[in-house]
C-alpha cells in the first residue's frame, strides 16, 4: 500500500479569499477517501487542483502512475500541478462534475464512447475507409461501452440510445460515472455523486462505489451526505476556509470537536457533551407539530413540495411564522432549505402544496406583489451590485417604492443605523467584506418596508467574528418590529436567536421545537454530521 | 414550376440548360461542408469567404505565372488556405462564441481589404482574369466531388475524432476530463474547414472567367451560414439540403427574382422562429411544428387529464 495521490502544501486563493490553504493529503491505493467540509470549505477548488481546472500557487500534487495511460512512459511519481485537464485526464485521473456535466444531446452510448476517447487507438483515418475489419473495431468499442453502461446499472439496451438529458437525475449521475470509468482510472474524484438524490437513489449511489472499490479502484468522495461518506470511506479529510482542520478515520473525525464546530456552528461543543433525552418535553417530531405551531400564523405553509425537472427538493413542508417571531429553517447543505424560500418569494413556482402570506396566495402571486405585501428576500449569497457605490446599491433597493422622499429619508436613516455602511457610502459595493455587504444586502431589503424578511444563510463564508455583526443586525431589525424567517447552515447560531425552529433533511422537516430546545437535541447533530 | 416539370420529364435538356446553377450549387454544397465541420465542433466561426479567396487566388495566380497543371494549382490553393487557418487558428480559437465569429469575420475583412486590394499580383482590386476558365469543364470535378466530401465528413463525424468534436461542441469542460484536447481538436476541425473553402475557392475559379474580390466579402461568408442555419447541423446532409435549397430557389421562383434577398431573409427568420434545429435537424428531416406548438399541445393533454 503507497499513497496515490499526495498533495503537499497545495494553496490557491482568489482574490484575497483562500480558497485552498495550506492543504496536505495522502490517498492510499485501492482506498476510498473522504473530503468533507461545509458549503465554501473549498472542496470542489481542491478537485479542480487536482484535475488541472485550476493551477495551484504553490504546492506540490504528486501522482503514482503506474503504469502510465497516455503520454510520457515513466513509471514512479508525477506531478499534476501546472498540467492541463486532458493531460491529468491521461495519466489516469477521471472525475465527474457537481453540476452535472452529461453530453446532454449525445446518446448515452455516446456519452461514454467519448468518455473512451484516450483508450482507444487513434484510426480516424482507417476508420474513413469502411472495410470490414476496421467496422469490426467499432464493434468492439461499442461493446465496451455497453459493459461500461451495465456496469453502473444502465442496462444498454433501456438506455443505450436514449439522449443524456432524457434520463432520470439518478441515471445522469450514473451515466457520469460510467463515462468516467471508460478512462480506466486508477484514480476516480466523484464531486457529490448523491447530491438531490432521494435516500434509495443514495443506497444505490453507495453500492456502485463499494463495488468499484472492490474491483480495485481508489475512489475519492466529496459529499454533504455524511451518511453516505461515513458509511463508505476508511479515511477522511476536513476542510473548512480552505484548511484542513482534521484527518483520519471516520469514528474520530466525527467525533472531532473541530469538525462538530465547523458545521454546527460555534456553540457545537457543548451540545455534543450534552447528555441525550433530558430535553424531549420540549421537542415536537414532525408527526406532531401543532403544540408548538403559531394560532393565526403571519405566514402559513401547507404541504409545500417544489421539483427541480426531475429532482424533487421540497418533498411536502409545512410551517408557521406568527407576527414578531424569529423562526429558522436549519439543516445542511442541500436539504431544500433555500428553495422553500425561492418559492415563498415568487422565485420558484411550487409543484403542489399552499402558501399564504395573510390574504396573499403566494404559490401564484408574482414576485413584485409579494414584495409590495411585505414579504422580502435578502437572497443567498448577497446578491448585491459589485460596481455600484453603496448608496446606490440602496437607491436601486428603493426603486419599487413610489415616494422617493420618503425613500431617501430611509436610506439616510440606514446609513446612521449602519454605520459600516454610512462610512462606505460612497464605496463600490464590490470593495465591501463579505460581512458588509451581507448588511448591505439585508439594509436594501428593509428598503422595501418587509413585515416579514427572509434572509437566505446570512452568515455564509463570513469569518466567525463578522457572524456575530451580521446576527446583532438581525436582532436588532427583528426588534424593530419585522418577523423574520431565517435560514441558516450554522444551526447552533441560528437557533440562538430563533423561537422557533424546523430542522429540514432532503426536503422534509424533520424536527421543529423552541430555539433552546432544539439547541440542545443531538438528533440536531445527527441531522448535520448522520447517525 | 417549369423548373421542376423539366427536371423530371427532360432531365438531360434540365441539365444543359441549368449548368451554371448546378455548378453552383455543388460549390455551395462544399462550402456548406466546410462550415459543417466547425459547427460540429461547436465553434462559430465565419472565415470560409477568406480561405475560399485563398484557394481561388492562389489557383489563378498559379496558372497565371507557373506551368504547373491545373489540378497542381487547385491542391496548392486549398493546402495554403489550410496553412493560413492554422496561422489565424493559432490567436483566434482562443475566443468562443459571438468573439469568435466577430475575430474570423474580421479575419475575412482584413485580408480582402487589406491584402488583396493591397498586393500587385491579386489586381489590386481589379479581379484577375483565369485564363484557365472552363465554364462547361468545370461542372464534372464539382460534381464528383460533392458526394466524396459528404462521404468522408459524414464518416469524419463518426469516427473518435468526430466524437472528440462533438463532445466538446456539448461540454468543453466535461471534454477535457474525459482527456480530451480541446484546442487541439478545435484547430483540426478549423484547418479542414479551412482545406474545404479553400477547395471550393479553387473549384469555383474553373466556372467563372474572373476572379472579384467582392466575391469574397463578409456576404459571402453570411450567405454560408444561412445554408448551415437552414439545413441545420447535427448531420453533414443538413448544410449540404440548405446550400442546394437556398441556391436553387431564385430559380423556382423567378417571378420573385428581384426580392431574392427579401426571399431569403424571410425563409431564415421563418425556419429560426419555426424549426431551429433546421430543415434536417434531429429526428430526420421536418415535419414543421414549432416548439411552443407542442408545448401548447401538451399542456392542453395535462389540463384535460386533471
Amino acid at each position: 500500500m503507497s499513497a496515490l495521490l499526495q498533495l503537499t502544501n497545495v494553496k490557491r486563493s482568489f482574490g484575497g479569499v483562500h480558497a485552498v490553504d495550506d492543504v496536505s493529503l495522502e490517498i492510499e491505493e485501492g482506498t476510498i477517501f473522504g473530503l468533507i467540509g461545509p458549503n465554501g470549505a473549498g472542496k470542489t477548488t481542491l478537485v479542480n487542483l487536482v484535475t488541472g481546472y485550476i493551477r495551484p500557487q504553490s504546492g506540490s500534487i504528486q501522482l503514482q502512475s503506474s503504469p502510465p495511460l497516455a503520454g510520457e512512459g515513466s513509471v514512479g511519481a508525477v506531478e499534476l500541478a501546472r498540467r492541463p485537464p486532458h493531460a491529468v485526464a491521461g495519466l489516469g485521473v477521471a472525475r465527474t462534475f457537481q453540476t452535472l456535466r452529461l453530453y446532454r444531446n449525445l446518446t448515452a452510448i455516446e456519452n461514454v464512447l467519448a468518455g473512451m476517447h484516450l483508450r482507444r487507438r487513434d484510426d480516424t483515418l482507417q476508420q474513413l475507409i469502411p472495410v470490414p475489419a476496421f467496422l469490426k473495431e467499432d464493434q468492439r468499442r461499442l461493446q465496451q461501452a455497453r459493459e461500461l453502461l451495465e456496469r453502473v446499472g444502465l442496462p444498454p439496451e433501456r438506455f443505450g440510445e436514449r439522449r443524456a438529458a432524457t434520463l432520470s437525475y439518478g441515471d445522469q449521475r450514473r451515466l457520469e460515472v460510467a463515462r468516467a470509468l471508460a478512462l480506466n482510472p486508477h484514480l476516480l474524484i466523484l464531486d457529490e455523486p448523491a447530491a438531490g438524490m432521494n435516500p434509495a437513489e443514495k443506497d444505490r449511489v453507495r453500492a456502485l462505489i463499494q463495488q468499484l472499490n472492490q474491483d480495485g479502484l481508489t475512489v475519492l468522495l466529496i459529499d454533504h451526505d455524511m451518511r453516505l461518506v461515513m458509511g463508505v470511506c476508511r479515511h477522511i479529510a476536513v476542510l473548512n476556509f480552505g484548511r484542513k482542520i482534521a484527518d483520519g478515520p471516520p469514528e474520530t473525525v466525527s467525533q472531532d470537536p473541530a469538525v462538530i464546530t465547523a458545521y454546527l456552528g460555534t456553540q457545537a461543543q457543548k451540545t455534543a457533551a450534552h447528555v441525550p433525552g433530558s430535553e424531549e418535553m420540549d421537542v415536537a417530531t414532525t408527526s406532531t407539530p401543532a403544540s408548538i405551531e403559531p394560532a393565526s400564523p403571519l405566514l402559513e405553509v401547507r404541504d409545500l413540495q417544489v421539483s427541480y425537472g426531475a429532482i424533487q427538493a421540497v418533498r411536502g413542508v409545512s410551517f408557521g411564522v406568527a407576527k414578531g417571531e424569529i423562526v429558522a429553517l436549519i439543516g445542511a447543505n442541500g436539504a431544500g432549505k433555500s428553495t422553500i424560500l425561492n418559492s415563498l418569494s415568487g422565485v420558484l413556482r411550487p409543484h403542489s402544496g399552499g402558501a399564504r402570506f395573510g390574504d396573499l396566495d403566494l404559490t401564484t402571486a408574482p414576485p413584485d406583489r409579494i414584495v409590495s405585501q411585505g414579504l422580502v428576500q435578502v437572497p443567498e449569497g448577497r446578491e448585491i451590485l459589485a460596481r455600484l457605490t453603496v448608496r446606490e446599491n440602496l437607491e436601486l433597493g428603493a426603486w419599487a417604492r413610489r415616494n422617493g422622499r420618503s425613500a431617501h429619508r430611509d436610506i439616510d436613516g440606514l446609513m446612521k443605523q449602519f454605520p459600516i455602511l454610512g462610512q462606505r457610502r460612497d464605496l463600490p459595493a464590490g470593495q465591501l467584506s463579505g460581512g458588509e455587504q451581507q448588511i448591505l444586502a439585508i439594509a436594501r431589503g428593509l428598503l422595501a418596508q418587509p413585515k416579514l424578511l427572509l434572509l437566505d444563510e446570512p452568515s455564509l463564508g463570513l469569518a466567525p467574528q463578522m457572524v456575530d455583526t451580521v446576527f446583532d443586525v438581525i436582532k436588532r431589525i427583528h426588534n424593530d418590529g419585522v418577523t423574520i424567517l431565517l435560514v441558516e447552515q450554522n444551526a447552533l447560531r441560528a437557533l440562538e436567536i430563533a423561537d422557533r425552529a424546523y430542522v429540514v433533511e432532503t426536503g422534509r422537516i424533520l424536527l421543529s421545537g423552541t430555539g433552546a430546545a432544539l439547541r440542545r437535541n443531538p438528533e440536531v447533530q445527527k441531522a448535520y454530521l448522520g447517525g | 414550376m417549369d423548373f421542376f416539370i423539366q427536371l423530371f420529364t427532360d432531365p438531360v435538356g434540365f441539365y444543359n440548360q441549368h449548368e451554371l446553377l448546378i455548378a453552383q450549387i455543388g460549390i455551395n454544397a462544399i462550402l456548406a461542408i466546410s462550415i459543417f465541420v466547425t459547427f460540429y465542433s461547436g465553434q462559430l466561426t465565419l472565415a470560409n469567404a477568406g480561405f475560399m479567396a485563398i484557394g481561388a487566388y492562389t489557383t489563378v495566380i498559379m496558372s497565371l505565372y507557373l506551368p504547373t497543371p491545373l489540378p497542381v494549382d487547385m491542391l496548392v490553393g486549398a493546402l495554403l488556405a489550410a496553412a493560413i487557418g492554422f496561422l489565424v487558428g493559432l490567436p483566434v480559437l482562443r475566443l468562443r462564441g459571438v468573439f469568435l465569429a466577430i475575430a474570423t469575420i474580421g479575419f475575412v475583412e482584413a485580408l480582402r481589404l487589406g491584402v488583396i486590394l493591397n498586393v500587385p499580383i491579386t489586381g489590386e482590386g481589379q479581379g484577375l482574369k483565369n485564363p484557365s476558365a472552363d465554364p462547361l469543364g468545370g461542372i464534372l470535378p464539382i460534381l464528383i466531388s460533392v458526394p466524396i466530401l459528404t462521404y468522408l465528413v459524414w464518416r469524419l463525424t463518426h469516427t473518435r475524432l468526430g466524437q472528440a468534436w462533438a463532445a466538446i461542441r456539448e461540454d468543453e469542460l466535461a471534454a477535457s476530463s474525459n482527456g480530451i484536447n480541446v484546442p487541439a481538436y478545435k484547430m483540426v476541425a478549423f484547418v479542414i474547414s479551412a482545406l474545404v473553402a479553400g477547395y471550393a475557392g479553387a473549384l469555383e475559379t474553373h466556372i467563372n472567367f474572373f476572379v472579384d474580390p467582392t466575391e469574397y466579402s463578409v456576404t459571402r461568408t453570411i450567405q454560408i451560414l444561412t445554408f448551415a442555419v437552414v439545413g441545420g447541423t447535427t448531420n453533414v446532409i443538413g448544410p449540404i439540403v440548405g446550400a442546394v435549397f437556398l441556391t436553387a430557389l431564385p430559380e423556382i421562383v423567378r417571378q420573385f427574382a428581384a426580392y431574392r434577398d427579401v426571399v431569403n431573409g424571410v425563409i431564415l427568420i421563418l425556419v429560426i422562429i419555426f424549426r431551429p434545429q433546421g430543415i434536417v435537424g434531429r429526428g430526420g428531416l421536418a415535419i414543421i411544428a414549432p416548439r411552443w406548438w407542442t408545448r401548447w399541445r401538451t399542456r392542453e393533454r395535462v389540463t384535460a387529464a386533471h
